[in-house]
């Protein structure tokens, strides 16, 4: 994955990466208590991937493809080593939206294009959304 | 080499031409050659036209909703393509994924709008002209046209072209630039791919041979160009003199003129992208800086500083902001306009020649050039350099920058930055410039519009694109009618 996001295409890039490895996470942890939620991520981040799919190549447009500068993906980097334990994964995947929010948010600041830029805060919003549902599961007792 | 030699596309079937003459083409990040394009022998463009004549008949009478459904089936699949063909600009041009994917976009765009033809074709009529007769004024192809397309957009300019044409009912063949060929052939696999009647569409390789032969031939009706100035006036001459219609894009010089009012942030973003998008080799990239009155020293400072930290290198690497010129000839030839502006004493404050790619030693790698102190007679204010050098020229005022602009032989595209709305309308009502940007460094017009152009940008009426398009690719019959 590329760590400087200075082009619209890395941004996007990265954030295309971004979610294959969410839905891959959340389709390796897909169990027991966590079967049903996981799965339903896992289906949104390979929603959320078509989105951006699409963004990328909807979404430039020549006139405004201005250089970009101050986003680095070393900043959003994560490591989710392999776990079994339920409580672990549902922290990792907590980790793992907080981040993402934090991402689309600032590349949406940076992002030239606005309707690139409404796509990336709303997935960032959709990011907390998922936060919460799984604070919620972890409210429950899991 | 990682595309072969290509083939010629003639009545619906690839062909491999006969000429003894193959050309080169270069990967322009690494050297490499890439693929070999061929010559293409006089009887293979004869055969060509030949092809695009016989299918004209059945597909002018073919109803144009069903002609737009071809524009449908062929936008699905350059859709799902996508990528691919992105990539395969930047691997023959050199111009960075972005670009390449603003440019397939921006082709896509124009089999989007030709998809309209049934409407885009209507004529019009009134009743009564004079007592009980009516008058109708309907649209009607003409037969084979033509596009002789340059490099610096090779997937995108055709197809300024050939979705108006053939929408309305003509046929078509494209000659490819021979520095960058394959993005159109890609193109024409996915047109391949619609299943056009044999001969609608057509594609012939080569170079200025191929382009004389298709320019003499009497069954071709009219040519679309876009390239050079010198090119461009021949090629209307000459099609001209066959009696042909043509429409010529060429050459450019194009000026950024920057109020004090401008906000710098924004605008030293825009003149960056206009100055150095596609290392500098397109029609409207902005060339000169007329910076007026108190702007220019801290304008100036800001572009230095942000031009220097542009990365260069493979377009291929997202993170790379510009990639490298289109061929070793083309380097030559900007290295020597620096060298010529030194020797007119303009002061170089950014000299791109110093950058190196380590990764590819044998890439056509230069970096964003500036120049200051530049005066409107140097030769690199009024020559098209056709690479990533920016000119600076303090002005005093409006009034001066216009004047320079206005004794520019070119006329393509001209932008103004400011936050006056009075200079904004001043600015685009006086510039005799076919494209005018108004806080856009880049005034490239969508495929609903036509890419316009003026004096020596531009040999011919209609344009490419939009509804120019459309009258160009048609003709007006009036129709007079009276019953007994």
């Amino acid at each position: 994955m590329a760590t400087e996001l200075n082009t619209f295409g890395a941004i996007l890039g990265f954030a295309i990466e971004w979610e294959k490895r969410a839905a891959a996470f959340y389709e390796a942890g897909a169990r027991n208590r966590l079967l049903a939620t996981f799965l339903e991520l896992a289906q949104g981040a390979r929603k959320r991937l078509r989105r951006l799919e699409q963004a990328r190549r909807e979404g430039v447009a020549e006139m405004i493809l201005e250089p970009i500068s101050g986003l680095d993906g070393e900043a959003y980097r994560l490591e989710l080593p392999p776990e079994t334990d339920e409580l672990a994964l549902l922290n990792q995947a907590r980790l793992l939206e907080e981040t993402a929010a934090r991402f689309y948010r600032d590349a949406a600041t940076r992002m030239p294009i606005r309707e690139v830029a409404r796509l990336l805060e709303g997935l960032a919003q959709e990011n907390l959304r998922r936060r919460e549902s799984l604070d919620h599961l972890g409210l429950a007792g899991l | 080499m990682e595309y072969g030699t290509l083939k010629n596309y003639v009545a619906g079937q690839w062909e491999h031409s006969a000429s003894t003459e193959v050309l080169e083409v270069h990967n322009p990040a690494t050297g490499e050659v890439i693929a070999q394009v061929p010559v293409s022998t006089p009887e293979e463009v004869h055969r060509a036209v030949v092809a695009a004549k016989a299918a004209f008949p059945e597909w002018r009478e073919t109803p144009p909703v069903v002609r737009a459904r071809y524009m449908f089936r062929l936008k699905a699949l350059l859709e799902e393509h996508f990528e691919e063909l992105a990539r395969t600009v930047t691997t023959e041009h050199g111009k960075i994924l972005d670009e390449a994917r603003g440019e397939v976009r921006r082709a896509i765009e124009n089999v989007e709008v030709a998809a309209g033809i049934p409407s885009l074709l209507m004529g019009y009529n009134a009743e009564d002209v004079a007592a009980g007769i009516d008058e109708e004024c309907v649209l009607q192809p003409l037969g084979v046209f033509c596009c002789i397309a340059p490099f610096n957009f090779p997937a995108m300019v055709p197809f300024w072209f050939l979705p108006y044409a053939v929408a309305c009912g003509n046929t078509y063949i494209v000659k490819p630039s021979e520095v960058c060929p394959i993005s159109q052939n890609k193109m024409f696999e996915l047109l391949d791919a619609v299943e056009f009647p044999p001969g609608v569409v057509n594609l012939v390789n080569g170079d200025r041979r191929v382009v004389d032969v298709l320019l003499a031939h009497p069954d071709v009706v009219g040519v679309s160009f876009v390239g050079s100035t010198p090119v461009g006036r021949y090629i209307y001459a000459t099609a001209a003199a066959h009696g042909k219609r043509a429409q010529c894009q060429a050459g450019a010089k194009n000026a950024l003129v920057v109020l004090p009012d401008a906000p710098l942030g924004p605008t030293v973003a825009a003149i960056l992208t206009s100055a150095f998008g596609t290392a500098g080799q397109r029609c409207l990239a902005g060339a000169l800086v007329l910076a007026v009155g108190e702007v220019y020293e801290p304008l100036k400072e800001r572009l230095v500083e942000a031009a220097s930290r542009l990365k260069v290198g493979n377009g291929l690497d997202e993170t790379v902001q510009m990639g490298p010129v289109v061929s070793r000839r083309a380097l030559e030839r900007i290295h020597g306009y620096i060298e010529k502006g030194l020797e007119e004493g303009a002061v170089l404050l950014l000299d791109g020649r110093k950058v190196q790619v380590k990764e590819y030693p044998q890439g056509y790698f230069i970096g964003p050039t500036i120049f200051d102190r530049v005066r409107p007679e140097m030769a690199i204010a009024r020559e098209e350099i056709f690479g990533p050098v920016l000119g600076i020229i303090p002005v005093a005022d409006f009034e001066e920058a216009l004047e320079i602009i206005e004794n520019l032989p070119y006329g393509n595209a001209a932008s103004l930055f400011t936050s006056s709305g009075k200079f904004a309308r001043e600015f685009k009502y006086r510039v005799r410039c076919g494209n005018i940007g108004i806080n856009v460094g880049i005034a490239a017009p969508v495929a609903t519009f036509p890419f316009s152009g003026m004096k020596q940008s531009f040999f011919g009426d209609l344009h490419g694109q939009g509804r120019d398009a459309i009258q160009f690719f048609t003709e007006r019959k009036v129709v007079i009618t009276r019953w007994f």
